[in-house]
């Protein structure tokens, strides 16, 4: 166990300086000799048959190098290989960089240009004709499974391209033995983290030793990596991971389309190419956040006791098939959330519309699965006329029995959920909150209060999804590796190779403050080596900037990558020294022997002697002072892989928080004020907790704006009708309330150092606390909350609703 | 038709020829060389290529580069003087006003702005401030805390 000099506080932040300077390196700040600039021809039409693309005008207009059309595409291109996600589908569908016969969203890439200037290119791709047949859009997904419905895949016979069902324990006795069922149909709509930097790309091909370099901002370095391979068979493929704008899983998947246009606009011109995604391409194309459909029923007893849950999902998953099982999939990832519910039934259907492919975002479908049980619980409150704050204690899994084995199979490492709770409730002054809501509310001033409780679940297992897809033939791979390299300089300095990117989640701080304890050295002595690039970089499976695997893997690779420097260090010390290992102790970069103060040794040093001094190495010491080390979770087992009652660990470590959100709406208008909202969290051992805070106060931020109001929006053709920021309606500072957070942190006992997740967390109980604090301010008014997002218009009319209802009764 | 226009940038004057329909976010960004000025929107929703123009904040991608013939520009990489950070800059640094990076050079102009003309603001009016610049990552909280920290300094 070394010193915590660094773990657990703060630090000076290594990425700040060069950001607060505008020395911040983004892809788009790239610019290559004779580089290009590609746009995308888009579709127009929400669903429509590709006639005829005809680019002869903008092949022979100067200055434009090379277009991409369909057949190109076709002719030079593979499709990509079928998911993990696509698993479930009863025929394989090809699907390409472009749409090739059919688009299926406004937006969908068909084709691609590239010319000397941005300019140039904008002009020439209105050069380019495409014949289209417009087929009628489908938007909805009740529409789209009638049997009259236009198909979006022929092949499929059906717009409901997969259906599945998963079941843990005794579902059936469960609700035999209730004493009641309570049952609620609910909504979460489409939304998204909107990245301010939009998606970016620079590929860059030697013919003659057929490499290809791309520079981009994806979040997993390896999905980039086997979308070249498996679309443009390209073996040696180097790719650069500068700054990202910000990522949230909206730069995972659907950019791998562009990556392998790109590069083959820039293996056809034989200059570099770059593209960069504007805005409103963003908004229609670049990836959407499922929208869900809910059918809950709970079997409670008299008391609150939840013996069973049963819910149909009907996910509107939009016009592609490679993502369609992924909001669903992730259920699995927080399906008890903090209770210890026995029996559970989940039925997923996933539905093809004319719409923006689904894509992760903060959470994945997880959001969703803490509103259905956030939703009912206060349901169950409701109608059992309990406390929901009760009904939440009666189920909460207790903390004498960590580590908690859920029904299917998920093992949760550690953490106090009543203790999260009772002290959210004591610091928000719950009590005296019911008190004075009740006498505002004679006052006539509608106030709310809702607390709601989640897990952020961290880690990966692929293997999940053979639980889900029994007809699955390949492992999609199991737990996660991903490395981490440390070197020490010939001047004492350390540098760190990392396995990931970092899209805003202070890498570089975080691992150096854990190096810096691990070797006795300040933080400051150690820098990261920038921009990530797979030529150089330790890398695995787990090397991503998704599923919150940074806490895990990374940390524990640089933790193992550092320990093994110190060994090594204090090997060529002690030989130096003249002492034993252990009588060694490091601080400042300085090796102290103990007993004696002249006896020591400096990194440089060291350095010095690693790197050019033979005579001084001890015997069958290997020279330099580098170590590598791939990190693996070592408590997989059990359920690493599902056997065969199918029980799997989705994922690996659980965060907890309970949010508290009070809220005041304005009945005229429906407009819905945020007073107060508090989390009372656990994120295991906090390694920095300014980065631990921003990731909260960030990921709640979103989650609140989502449920008041910002969203994507379609009309009955399927045009967006949301495509800038403004129409789409992100929160400002105007609009965002203040979050106050407080840890209580449980150590995981299965990490290196006790840390837990802590990023797209507090994203994932935020809407469902919202809802719950809308709903009780509207409770003298009768108003049940189903559905998100609660923006002014839609509060404004379940308060119109409620009370022309009430107008009829009484007429 | 090209145009010239003479253009002090960080205190440096550039004598450029620019076509009409180039926006001056990139002409800072492709002719200049400053990087730091962003592009998240073009249409002047998301505030990160904001920059100072004679004094005044504005959003660069809502200029032609054409129309600041004899005017006088400051990005966020003229902030900084001679290597050392501006208050501003450090408290944002200090207090981890930034996540990802890419609002940040507009946050700060805009939080310079601010402070420029209401040394001493209170919570409503940085929010009030910085209401035009957008950020995906924070949730505002700490870069309303590092503007107030800014607030102390730049008065002290």
């Amino acid at each position: 166990m070394v010193d915590r000099k660094y773990i657990g506080r703060t630090a000076r932040s290594k990425e700040g300086p060069r950001h607060v300077t505008g020395r911040g390196h983004f892809t788009d700040d790239f610019t290559l000799p004779g580089m290009l600039h590609a746009v995308i021809l888009r579709s127009p039409h929400a669903h429509a048959r590709i006639v005829k693309v005809d680019a002869t005008a903008a092949r022979q207009t100067p200055g434009v190098f090379a277009v991409i059309t369909p057949a190109e595409i076709q002719q030079k291109s593979r499709p990509f290989k079928p998911g993990r996600y696509a698993a479930g589908l009863k025929k394989t569908i090809p699907e390409y960089a472009t749409a090739i016969d059919k688009a299926r969203y406004v937006g969908e890439p068909i084709g691609a240009l590239a010319a000397r200037s941005r300019g140039a290119a904008e002009d020439a791709l209105e050069l380019i004709g495409v014949e289209y047949d417009p087929l009628p859009a489908v938007v909805d997904t009740a529409e789209a499974v009638r049997p009259s419905s236009a198909l979006l895949f022929d092949e499929l016979g059906s717009n409901l391209a997969w259906k599945g069902s998963l079941r843990y324990g005794d579902i059936e006795g469960a609700f035999k033995q209730a004493d009641r069922i309570v049952k609620e149909n609910l909504k979460i709509h489409r939304y998204s983290s909107t990245p301010l930097e939009p998606l970016a790309c620079i590929a860059s091909f030697d013919a003659a030793s057929r490499k290809l370099t791309a520079w981009v901002n994806a979040q997993v370095p390896e999905v980039i990596y086997d979308a070249l391979r498996e679309a443009l068979g390209l073996e040696d493929v180097r790719v650069i991971i500068p700054d990202i704008g910000g990522g949230f899983g909206q730069k995972i998947h659907l950019i791998r389309k562009y990556v392998v246009l790109v590069s083959l606009l820039a293996m056809e011109s034989g200059r570099p190419v770059k593209w960069i995604e504007d805005r409103s391409e963003h908004m229609m194309a670049a990836g959407h956040s499922c929208g869900q459909e809910f059918d809950v029923e709970a079997a409670v007893k008299k008391d609150g006791t939840v013996l069973g849950l049963k819910f149909k999902e009907i996910d509107d998953v939009g016009g592609s098939i490679s993502t369609l099982t992924i909001h669903f999939t992730n259920k699995l990832n927080n399906l008890s959330n903090t209770y210890k519910v026995k029996n559970i039934f989940l039925e997923g259907h996933s539905v093809v519309t004319n719409k923006c492919p689904v894509i992760p975002n903060r959470g994945i479908g997880k959001p969703g699965m803490c509103f259905i049980w956030e939703r009912i619980m206060d349901r169950i409150a409701e109608e059992l006329s309990l406390s929901p704050v009760e009904v939440r204690f009666t189920n909460l899994v207790q903390p004498g029995e960590m580590p908690y084995t859920t029904p299917s199979g998920n093992v949760y490492d550690s953490g106090d959920y009543p203790g999260l709770l009772k002290r959210a409730l004591e610091k928000i002054e719950y009590d005296k909150l019911r008190e004075e809501q009740k006498r505002e509310r004679e006052r006539g001033r509608l106030l709310g209060i809702g607390v709601v409780i989640g897990v952020e679940p961290g880690g990966r297992n692929a293997a999940r999804d053979m639980a889900i897809f029994p007809e699955m033939k390949e492992s999609p791979g199991s737990g996660g590796v991903n490395g981490a390299t440390i070197k020490l300089e010939k001047n004492g300095t350390l540098t760190l190779f990392l396995g990931s990117p970092n899209c805003g989640q202070s890498h570089e701080t975080t691992t150096a403050q854990v190096a810096a304890d691990i070797l006795g050295i300040d933080p400051e002595q150690i820098s990261t080596s920038t921009p990530f690039d797979s030529d150089l970089a330790p890398w695995g499976v787990a090397a991503a900037n998704s599923g919150n695997n940074f806490h895990l893997y990374d940390i524990g690779a640089v933790h193992g990558a550092a320990t093994r420097l110190r060994e090594k260090v204090l090997a060529l010390a002690a030989h130096v020294l003249n002492a034993k290992p252990q009588e060694l102790t490091i601080e400042g970069g300085v090796v102290q022997a103990a007993g004696s103060p002249i006896k020591k040794i400096t990194f440089a040093e060291l350095g010095k002697i690693a790197y050019g001094n033979q005579a001084m190495m001890p015997k069958g010491f290997e020279a330099g002072l580098q170590a590598t080390f791939y990190y693996t979770f070592p408590h997989g087992e059990p359920n690493l892989v599902p056997g065969p009652e199918g029980l799997v660990r989705a994922q690996f470590t659980f965060s907890a928080g309970v949010h508290v959100a009070v809220v005041e709406v304005e009945k005229d208008t429906g407009k819905v004020h945020v007073l107060r909202y508090l989390i009372v969290g656990d994120n295991g051992t906090v390694i920095n907790p300014d980065v631990v805070n921003g990731q909260i106060y960030g990921s709640a931020a979103h989650g609140i704006s989502v449920a008041l109001g910002e969203g994507f929006v379609y009309n009955s053709d399927g045009q967006l009708l949301t495509l800038t920021l403004t129409d789409y309606g992100k929160s400002s500072t105007m609009e965002t309330p203040r979050i106050e957070a407080e840890h209580r942190p449980a150590p995981s006992p299965f990490t290196v150092l006790g840390q837990k997740a802590a990023g797209e967390g507090a994203a994932i109980p935020s809407p469902a606390a919202i809802a719950s604090a809308v709903e009780d301010a509207l409770r003298p008014l009768g108003v049940k909350v189903r559905e998100l997002p609660l923006s002014p218009e839609a509060v404004w009319k379940l308060i119109r609703k409620h009370e022309s209802g009430k107008r009829k009764t009484e007429g | 038709m090209k145009q010239n226009i003479r253009v002090k940038i960080n205190g440096r004057v550039y004598e450029e020829e620019v076509e009409p329909r180039q926006l001056l976010s990139f002409f800072l960004r492709e002719t200049i060389g400053l990087t730091g000025t962003h592009v998240g929107c073009v249409i002047g929703e998301c505030g990160a290529c904001t920059i100072l123009l004679d004094g005044k904040l504005v959003k660069s991608c809502l200029l032609f580069a054409a129309q600041t013939d004899n005017r006088e520009i400051v990005t966020i990489e003229g902030l900084a003087d001679d290597g050392k950070l501006h208050p501003i800059q450090e408290a944002f640094v200090q207090g981890y006003g930034l996540q990802c990076g890419y609002c940040t050079p507009g946050m700060v102009l805009a939080a310079h702005y601010l402070l420029g003309r209401n040394p001493d603001p209170t919570e409503e009016e940085i929010r009030k401030g910085l209401g035009g610049n957008l950020c995906m990552c924070t949730g505002y909280m700490q870069i309303v805390e590092a503007v107030k920290e800014a607030a102390k300094k730049v008065n002290r």
